[in-house]
């Protein structure tokens, strides 16, 4: 079943008084259960893509259909896990994960119990009462999966989680969330410039093209899981992405230089 | 990693405690002798000894005691209707923008704008009461927290609002639970500047405008040429100063900034 569509989603930008076409025409079908990564160069737009997915910027025009009902505006069925510095310093580890419920009119006791799950899942247990400074940078990331999780949306986004965690703390991650991918079933689209990340995690990997930006590729990775960073026999999707890659980081790095 | 933070902190105050009585002796000794060069007359300018001792009868005859609780209310009188009505307004600034704006301005114009300045209008418009003081407080400090109100809340990091809108927080509870406590560390920094500006406004009315009060003992002092009593009204409202911005305005900033993050590296 098709989960999410877009529907050629446009999107301009205002760069010194000109119009910059941020996103031109990109159709995505995204089917309940994909784990869909996003890759392209920085500045291609795919974020602003992940961020009208979640309602937060609106398209010039295109429209995207979640379950076949358009969308626009954020809402918690489309949950958010932002680069970094999303959570809240002035609530506890609890309250953050609990912020989405509390909104939503959940009573406490119903509250508490589904956090408890989730950090319980995340393992956090023991930091439900710290607050957000007290944590380090991995387990900031995870509060954030957390939090998103909690929500029990019917898409998870993930905006570049891992891009600002140290490389173990990635591949530690990298392998978590696949666990909990295949345990939950939700359905994720996952925004990186990291290649090998998009080859990890996703079952579908989209490549982005540059200025104007359009999905230029999707290829299809069916391989075994828990995939891990050092298994070689991923390194054929990877070539096969940085092929695709290549010519675009080229254009544009020639694009900057005039 | 916990252990040695309290540790630090309680020998860190210990030597703020040290460093600020070894400042007073030294200042109190530098007055001694001034004193006892004899540069002045006494009835300009007495020994310490002679001010603690005005200190001790105006402590024992009530009148400090009574100077000090009638400032202390008008002044958080005044001070409350300030946070009141100046956050409505702030609030006012940031939904109706164009207004927010010009408003704005105006206001920081307003921010230096002498609060003694306002006191023959108060005379003329309110008149010699209660009232009267409490306007010159209100319009000193209000303006202070309409700014802070507006640009607290303007400057918050768009991706907490963000990040609240996707869990489904919208309207009302994304006010009171997102938009107030992400701006507080920098609401509270505008919260003392009004203290400050407040304070300065309710002694400098009470001088010209009270009949009790700090300020009028102080100007009372000016009238009888005693000059002791004039350094103990000085040193009392020092003092006053001094320990509420310290010990609670700069504690609760204290406090926001650590559990807000935004302090830890010290």
């Amino acid at each position: 079943m098709t989960k999410l569509q877009a529907k050629n989603i446009v999107k301009h930008f205002d760069h010194n008084g000109n119009s910059v076409v941020a996103l031109d025409g990109i159709n995505l079908d995204v089917e309940e259960g994909d784990f869909v990564c996003i890759v392209g160069p920085s500045g291609c737009g795919k974020s602003t893509f992940l961020n009208i997915v979640a309602g937060l910027e609106k398209p010039d025009s295109g429209e995207i259909l979640l379950n076949g009902n358009p969308i626009s505006t954020p809402g918690p069925d489309r949950t958010m896990v932002f680069q970094e510095g999303a959570l809240f310093p002035w609530l506890k580890v609890i309250d953050n994960v609990e912020f989405g419920l509390k909104m939503a009119g959940i009573p406490k006791d119903q509250r508490r119990e589904i956090s408890r799950r989730y950090l319980d899942m995340m393992q956090l247990t023991k930091f439900a009462d710290s607050y957000i400074y007290q944590l380090s940078t991995g387990m900031k990331q995870r509060v954030a999966i957390a939090r998103a999780l909690a929500m029990d949306p019917e898409i998870l986004l993930m905006d570049e989680p891992f891009a600002a965690l140290d490389s173990q703390t990635r591949d530690l991650l990298l392998v978590e969330l696949q666990l909990i991918w295949e345990r939950t079933k939700k359905t994720i689209i996952f925004v990186t410039h990291n290649i090998s990340e998009s080859v990890i995690l996703g079952n579908k990997v989209e490549v982005f093209k540059n200025r104007p930006s359009k999905i230029k590729k999707e290829i299809l990775i069916d391989y075994r899981r828990p995939r891990l960073a050092e298994d070689e026999n991923l390194q054929k999707y990877y070539h096969q992405i940085l092929d695709e890659l290549k010519s675009e980081v080229i254009a544009r790095t020639k694009d900057e230089a005039q | 990693m916990t252990g040695s933070i309290p540790l630090k902190k309680s020998r860190d105050n210990i030597e703020d405690a040290a460093n600020a009585a070894l400042l007073m002796s030294v200042f109190i000794g530098v007055w001694q002798i001034i004193f006892m060069l004899g540069i002045w007359p006494q009835i300009s300018l007495p020994s310490p000894a002679m001010v603690a001792q005005t200190f001790a009868k105006i402590i024992l005859n009530g009148s400090l005691p009574q100077s000090i609780g009638v400032t202390m209310a008008r002044l958080l009188g005044a001070f409350a209707v300030s946070i009141t009505l100046g956050t409505l307004i702030g609030f006012t600034m940031i939904k109706f923008k164009g207004f927010g704006k010009t408003l704005n301005s105006f206001s920081a114009g307003l921010l230096s704008f002498p609060s003694i300045a306002w006191v023959p209008f108060s005379i003329l418009l309110i008149g010699f009461d209660e009232f009267g003081i409490m306007f010159v407080v209100v319009m000193s400090s209000i303006f202070s927290i309409m700014i802070s109100t507006y640009s607290s809340i303007r400057n918050i990091p768009t991706i907490y609002i963000d990040a609240a809108k996707n869990m489904g927080a919208k309207g009302i509870l994304l006010f009171r639970h997102v938009t107030i406590p992400a701006a507080m560390p920098s609401l509270i920094i505008g919260l003392r500047q009004a203290w400050s500006f407040a304070w300065h406004a309710i002694i400098g009315a009470e001088i010209l405008m009270s009949i009790v009060g700090l300020g009028h003992i102080l100007s009372v002092g000016r009238e009888f040429l005693d000059m002791s009593q004039v350094i103990a009204s000085m040193v009392t409202i020092f003092a006053i100063g001094l320990l509420v911005d310290r010990f609670v305005l700069q504690k609760l900033e204290d406090k926001i900034r650590r559990k807000w993050g935004l302090d830890n590296h010290r």
